[in-house]
């Protein structure tokens, strides 16, 4: 334990290699309507230059959670309950406890976010060059020289022409050019951790494979970890080395890659993935989840996916399951975790 | 809705050496400036052709109101009253409408625009010159303050959307911009200069106070300024509304881009968010009303200096009406009219400084 | 919530009235949220009945009455005798037979006649001659030359109150009766008229012109912006030229330089050239809005189906389109206000009506604007229009809220 002596620490419950700690986070919106609860509980942890992927519907409560980790929620928002420890040279700090003035320095030069839909994520009336220059100018560095051979060089590593994109304006690049301009920009200053919201959505299908490309060799090179949101399943198993499963705002399953794709254990996880169509598979064996996400302002009682659970019993409607550790790292929230595995089995053997 | 095509022109057109003209030309067309000057001095070519068919062809037009004048008043005949009236107006009597226009043109472009019919010998070159910088001083302070304070205001009133002050100011907004700005003057010199006697409205009249030896001294600058203070204050009541909602709205807009989010991400400070992200994205529909509102004022200064009776060119092109003087009304309407399309030509430039997309796609 | 989403562009094609009484139900639910609206809405509403009924209930007054000119809101005639007739002479029937003085400026008629109506009364009149008359007039009745004198209650107020040093200048005066006719609610205008009754009369006009300028304005720029963005090509230039030509015209100028050429006698000819100045502005924004409603579906099927040009603008187009509409040729209107006002202020137009314009007009051409005994007489006008406008505005910009989704106030 390194960061035992430090006096700096919150409460350190952390594994040295664990670089995010999310704890109980539980966040509500006020609305004229109710409290909608966006997350409840959410607890997970990551390590240092993995990959983890948050996958589950729209509206499911990624968002918000990403957001959370750089206190960028909306005003109507309001963190209930939990903590967010962040760990960095040993020292922890919770994010949700940082001054105003630490959580704007902690944004982007420790974790960066690729937002959903980056096509306007660059100022149209400033050069690409001067909006790096501005970042870091914002966390105190203003050594030009550094600035421009760093800029150049990321610029090389997401392979654009480094001498063209320099002095060009954002509506001077295509899609593909800005999205890969924000990944360079997204890495100016060396963070931790860089969440992608939906990284490629607006993008097409050759565009998509060289960002993903260019990011896991970006990842290799720098030894970031990545919070990596995505309604993308195939994307998703590609990218990260852990997933989590978050349904209303609760992550109902965890665990690497292959427990989530290969071994799932709870019956959201297994909707979602046999709603993919796969080229070896008929097209009319595609399931969908019956049912739409719960209202939040009033949640289903017991477990929240239980309306739209096959496998849902009397129990399901009273009590909430616990996140259970089945395997070591994969964990489940479902009371018939062992019927969820035979029918994944079942199906597996129809494939 | 400013749709941009992923597309990227700037980067991805290659150039193709040419060195036939009219490609040189085509090329030299497609730089905004260009483009935007080329216009400007279309605009003031229609504006003179204009003038030239409203003073000389139409019916009832003001040489023969003047002609018909100089025969009752004055016992000329007609020929020597047209001759009179030609000389006055700078025409030649004899010559072809096509040639008589050719020349008005050429008159123009030397800068005469003929001789004053009130008081003989006085070129209204002249004149003009003398009153114009007094409308320039007056109304350009005047939209620069209610440009700089309507934006800031307007971008409180987004940062603190539906609070009090942004309900506040939205009523003031409105009611600032609905009413007329010569009803504002009015109330003005009634309630603050008549009724609880603030200023001593007598002294204000003019440009400055007829003991003042014009220099560049201070006590002649504030002096000055003591007089444009009236008509300033008017325009900026008048016009200040509009910057308000229309940044407000403008702002709001704005703030919900997403390179405004993306920036707060990159952990920039406010200070730097509000000025180079919000407020510079946010003013740039500003630039194009800001053409707008140069004529609007510009026109409406007539009625705001004669209630002031402060002596611009506006006051001066009702003075040049009540008296008759045809050969002044033409020249400070036409004046007037290309002080428009100047100040337009430079909201445009100032607009092309401002929006780099601009200068390459020229739409705006 | 029905108000609160409420969308305006619809994706199917809406008969035109379905849209129109949809639109009416919403406008009223939302108004009911907006409170700027609704005091606009009020305001407008107390305008029409202003314009429509006003003139029925208050008579014009054109009597020409010197010795009350200028007279302060609420005044009222009073009488005035000396102190011993206090209790004899209350009322105007207790001077029958008696001597009345009275201020009589005008040479001509005198202040009796009205009271002529509410009994026979027969009274001497002594006549005075000028501004001085009142001292003069007091001091006859100090000296028992006269029994009575009805004053104005501004006037007998300044000579029958004690000054500052305690001193009254006719201490054997009383005014007997305060209360003789009707309260002048606005006082009198520099001929001694009631100004109420101008103000309630000097609006027809004025709304009138500017609304006729207004609809007319509207039209030239929907039918103009219309035909440019479809039929497009060289009606598209030449209309965007134009249009780009008259923005640039200050349109104040050049409508004084047309009033002084033309006489702009009409009403109907005023609006139509307050029209022909203002309309590039919508026409512009009509002009952008029809081509971006044409890439929407339905429109661009309705093309595919060749329906008609005419059947694209009134069914496809112009429902789409009714609120901008509206809310544009409101600001029309207000603009044709301007101009309107602006030129009658300054005295380019011909005096046929006795409308708030006028009203300014002589206020400043009689100086009676730097008088401070005047002030209600620019000061009403002033606020007659300033309210008006401000009523416009208030509507318009509520409408704007109400039916552009990005400035409703989300909650």
């Amino acid at each position: 334990m390194i960061g035992a002596v430090k006096p700096t620490i919150v409460e350190n419950t952390m594994k040295n290699d664990v670089i995010l700690q999310v704890q109980d986070l539980s966040i509500v919106y006020q609305t004229p309507r109710g409290d909608v609860m966006a997350t409840t509980d959410v607890s997970f942890d990551l390590r240092k230059g993995e990959t983890m992927a948050l996958i589950g519907e729209s509206g499911s409560g990624k968002t918000t959670l990403s957001l959370s980790f750089i206190r960028m929620l909306p005003n109507s928002a309001r963190v209930t309950k939990g903590k967010i420890l962040y760990s960095r040279d040993g020292v922890t700090r919770d994010i949700l406890e940082m001054s105003d003035n630490e959580i704007r320095r902690f944004r982007w030069s420790d974790c960066a976010m690729v937002f959903q839909g980056a096509q306007n994520a660059f100022n149209p009336v400033l050069r690409v060059r001067q909006q790096f220059a501005d970042t870091a100018a914002a966390h105190g560095k203003t050594d030009k020289a550094w600035i421009k051979q760093r800029t150049l060089e990321l610029f090389k590593l997401v392979r654009l022409d480094p001498e063209r994109v320099y002095e060009a304006y954002p509506h001077e690049m295509s899609g593909g050019m800005r999205q890969r301009s924000l990944l360079a920009l997204g890495v100016l200053l060396d963070p931790q951790i860089v969440i992608l919201d939906e990284p490629t959505t607006a993008l097409d299908i050759l565009t998509q494979r060289a960002i993903i490309d260019v990011l896991k060799e970006m990842q290799q090179r720098l030894n970031f970890s990545i919070i990596f949101i995505s309604h993308d399943l195939a994307l998703a198993a590609e990218m990260a080395s852990r997933v989590a499963t978050v349904y209303a705002g609760e992550i109902v399953e965890e665990g690497s890659v292959e427990d989530i794709f290969y071994r799932h254990r709870h019956p959201y996880t297994l909707g979602l993935i046999r709603s993919v169509p796969r080229l070896s598979r008929q097209q009319d064996e595609l399931m969908s989840i019956p049912g739409e996400p719960p209202n939040l302002i009033t949640p289903p009682s017991g477990c929240k996916f239980h309306p739209r659970c096959m496998f849902a019993s009397d129990k399901c409607k009273v009590d909430p399951p616990p996140l259970v550790e089945y395997e070591p790292g994969h964990r489940a929230a479902c009371w018939h975790t062992d019927k969820v595995a035979a029918a994944r089995i079942a199906f597996a053997a129809q494939d | 809705m400013a749709t941009h095509t992923p597309t990227a022109p700037a980067l991805e057109a290659a150039p193709v050496p040419s060195f036939h003209l009219l490609d040189y030309l085509r090329r030299f067309y497609a730089n905004y400036t260009v483009r935007t000057i080329f216009k400007a001095l279309v605009t003031i070519w229609a504006v003179i052709t204009f003038t030239f068919f409203l003073i000389r062809l139409m019916p009832g037009n003001p040489v023969e109101v003047y002609v018909d004048f100089l025969m009752n008043q004055q016992n000329m005949t007609y020929d020597e009253a047209y001759s009179r009236a030609a000389s006055q107006f700078r025409f030649d009597p004899d010559a072809s409408p096509v040639t008589q226009y050719v020349e008005y043109m050429g008159h123009l472009l030397q800068g005469d625009l003929g001789e004053s019919i009130t008081s003989s010998g006085t070129r209204v070159i002249d004149q003009i010159a003398r009153f114009l910088p007094w409308t320039i001083f007056s109304v350009g302070l005047g939209l620069l303050i209610s440009f700089t304070l309507g934006a800031t205001l307007g971008t409180i009133m987004a940062y603190k959307r539906n609070t009090f002050i942004d309900h506040t100011l939205s009523l003031i907004s409105s009611i600032l911009s609905a009413v007329p700005n010569y009803i504002w003057g009015l109330m003005i010199l009634i309630i603050f200069g008549v009724q609880l006697r603030w200023f001593n409205v007598g002294e204000l009249r003019g440009t400055y106070s007829p003991t003042m030896t014009p220099g560049f001294t201070l006590e002649f600058l504030g002096d000055v300024l003591k007089h444009a203070m009236l008509p300033v204050l008017v325009y900026v009541t008048g016009s200040i509304g509009g910057w308000m909602l229309n940044m407000r709205n403008s702002t709001i807009g704005t703030l919900g881009e997403d390179y405004v989010g993306v920036a707060r991400a990159r952990g920039l400070t406010s200070s730097r968010i509000l000025l180079a992200y919000v407020g510079r994205n946010a003013s740039l529909p500003m630039f194009t009303l800001l053409a707008i509102n140069i004529g609007f004022i510009i026109g409406g200064s007539v009625i705001i200096e004669e209630l002031f009776v402060y002596k611009g060119i506006g006051s001066f092109l009702y003075w040049s009406i009540s008296q008759r003087d045809y050969t002044s009304m033409q020249g400070v309407f036409l004046i007037i009219t290309i002080s428009v399309v100047v100040s337009n030509l430079m909201a445009d430039l100032l607009y092309s400084r401002l929006d780099p997309r601009v200068r390459v796609s020229g739409e705006k | 919530m029905t108000a609160t989403t409420y969308e305006p562009t619809r994706q199917r094609s809406p008969h035109f009235f379905d849209s129109l009484f949809a639109s009416l139900g919403i406008f009223g639910l939302a108004l009911r949220r907006n409170r700027a609206g609704m005091v606009g809405f009020i305001g407008l509403m107390i305008y029409a009945v202003w314009v429509l009924i006003g003139p029925y209930l208050v008579p014009f007054d054109d009597q020409v009455r010197l010795d009350q000119i200028a007279s302060p809101p609420g005044s009222r005639l009073v009488m005035i005798t000396r102190v011993e007739d206090v209790s004899r002479y209350t009322s105007l029937d207790d001077l029958n037979g008696q001597t009345v003085g009275v201020l009589d400026r005008s040479g001509g008629e005198t202040m009796v006649e009205p009271y002529e109506d509410s009994g026979a009364l027969e009274v001497e009149t002594e006549r005075f001659s000028s501004g001085r008359g009142v001292p003069a007039l007091l001091d006859q009745l100090a000296e028992g030359d006269v029994d009575a004198v009805v004053l104005f209650s501004d006037a007998a107020k300044r000579y029958l109150t004690p000054s500052s040093s305690g001193e009254n200048d006719y201490p054997g005066l009383v005014v007997s009766n305060a209360e003789l006719g009707r309260p002048y609610i606005l006082g009198t205008d520099t001929q001694g008229r009631d100004i109420l009754s101008h103000i309630v009369h000097g609006g027809t006009t004025l709304i009138t012109t500017a609304l006729v300028a207004g609809l007319m304005s509207t039209l030239i720029a929907v039918v103009l912006g219309a035909m440019a963005a479809l039929v497009g090509g060289m009606v598209d230039t030449i209309v965007t030229a134009i249009a780009n030509l008259v923005l640039t015209i200050p349109s104040f100028p050049l409508l004084i330089v047309l009033a002084a050429l033309i006489q702009l006698n009409n009403p109907l000819m005023l609006a139509l050239l307050i029209a022909l100045l203002s309309w590039p502005v919508l026409m512009r924004a009509i002009r952008s809005q029809v081509l971006s409603l044409r890439e929407r579906d339905y429109v661009e099927a309705a093309f595919a189906l060749d329906l008609g040009l005419r059947h694209i603008i009134l069914r496809e187009i112009l429902p789409n389109m009714m609120s901008f509409v509206a809310i544009n040729f409101i600001f029309a209107v207000t603009r044709a206000m301007y101009d309107q006002v602006g030129l009658i202020f300054l005295g380019m137009v011909p005096i046929n009506d006795y409308t708030w314009g006028v009203m300014l007009y002589f206020g400043r051409s009689r100086g009676t604007l730097f008088s401070p005994d005047s002030a209600s007489m620019v000061l009403s006008p002033v606020i007659a229009i300033a309210l008006f406008q401000v009523s416009m505005v208030l509507f318009a910009r509520s409408l704007e809220e109400m039916f552009d989704p990005r400035l409703r106030t989300a909650k």
